[in-house]
């Protein structure tokens, strides 16, 4: 995984929002993580130590909402959480499945201050 | 406290210029194929052995990638083909971004089958989209039958898996069967070929993928 590339793309997206907003303080950043993504948390949060000095997310924090794994059967239409990545239908065994959610990387959304003096 | 909604997925700057890069393509009619292996399990020979069977089917064009030097792009050169080498310097994959800039340097409008040669290497270049229209991976049957589930995104983003060297097999033990069922496991719609450059063995099937896959892709 390339944890530190996510990173400054997150933090060139965080402080684009921001902005926008006139807010120069991110509280905190929520991001969405698929079960699937492969994404390393630590990793993750190594990065934004170092990376968010001197950024408006600089003095805030990486919140993480898991994303179950979850697909569905073209054939039976049955929803399942697999434990592995082979995708099977846990109801009648076919091997054509879709994936729902779980390799999801998203940013959900950001607290900024409301005490802000704001750009305006 | 003041919420913002963002929703936006952090591996978006890739898959935009990816976006771009796969609508200069198509606009042109140009079929590309991204081609990843480990580093050493045949890509650059397998160029090499097929060029010179669709060179006078297709307008060929090929990018190489790898961290350093251009002794890929100048294998592909003394074959008479455009080729423009990346050298990424450390990074492990090629990107979106680095394709983009590739393509400036190629003669689009002379081309009609691009294969992009990755850097070596199974567990990266899975994960970032080129624009391609399908990816081939190789898989050497010297590196081992327990591969496909060890790395198991790339196998599950291929279109097709060659199995290289097959002149080998007598000297290694690498249980195809064991290969195959493991990679079908994981991508049940994996087409899979098994190929000898240096004997030519399966070369025939290769090249018939390849115009069915063209023309399936609406190759102009």
């Amino acid at each position: 995984m390339h944890e530190v590339s996510l990173m400054e793309n997150l933090l060139a997206v965080v402080e684009k929002a921001a902005e926008r907003e006139g807010s120069d303080h991110v509280d905190v950043i929520h991001l969405r993580l698929g079960e699937m993504s492969g994404v390393n948390i630590d990793s993750l949060k190594f990065a934004f130590e170092v990376l968010s000095k001197g950024t408006v997310a600089e003095k805030g924090r990486l919140e993480f909402e898991q994303v179950p794994l979850v697909i569905v059967c073209n054939e039976c239409n049955y929803e399942s959480s697999p434990e592995s990545l082979i995708f099977r239908c846990a109801k009648c065994g076919s091997a054509s499945m879709e994936l729902i959610s779980g390799r999801e990387m998203e940013i959900d959304y950001i607290l900024v201050d409301e005490d802000d003096p704001g750009k305006g | 406290m003041h919420e913002i909604h963002v929703g936006k997925d952090l591996r978006e700057h890739n898959r935009e210029i990816a976006r771009e890069n796969r609508e200069k393509l198509k606009g042109r009619g140009i079929v590309a194929l991204n081609l990843m292996s480990a580093p050493g399990a045949g890509k650059t020979s397998l160029l090499v052995s097929t060029i010179p069977h669709l060179k006078d089917k297709y307008n060929l064009g090929v990018i190489e990638g790898d961290l350093q030097t251009s002794r890929d792009a100048e294998r592909i050169k003394e074959l008479g083909i455009d080729v423009y080498q990346i050298q990424t310097g450390g990074v492990c994959h090629l990107d979106a971004s680095m394709v983009h800039s590739a393509m400036h340097e190629l003669d689009l409008a002379a081309i009609d089958l691009l294969f992009i040669e990755n850097v070596g290497n199974l567990v990266c270049p899975a994960e970032f989209d080129l624009g391609e229209d399908g990816r081939v991976m190789l898989l050497s049957i010297t590196e081992g039958d327990d591969k496909p589930k060890k790395y198991p995104l790339m196998f599950a983003e291929s279109r097709l898996l060659i199995l290289n060297k097959i002149d080998l097999l007598n000297h290694v033990d690498f249980d195809i069967s064991r290969a195959k069922r493991e990679a079908l496991d994981i991508n049940p719609r994996l087409e899979i070929l098994e190929l000898s450059c240096r004997t030519g063995d399966g070369i025939d099937e290769w090249i018939s993928w390849i115009d069915r896959f063209y023309s399936e892709s609406g190759g102009a």
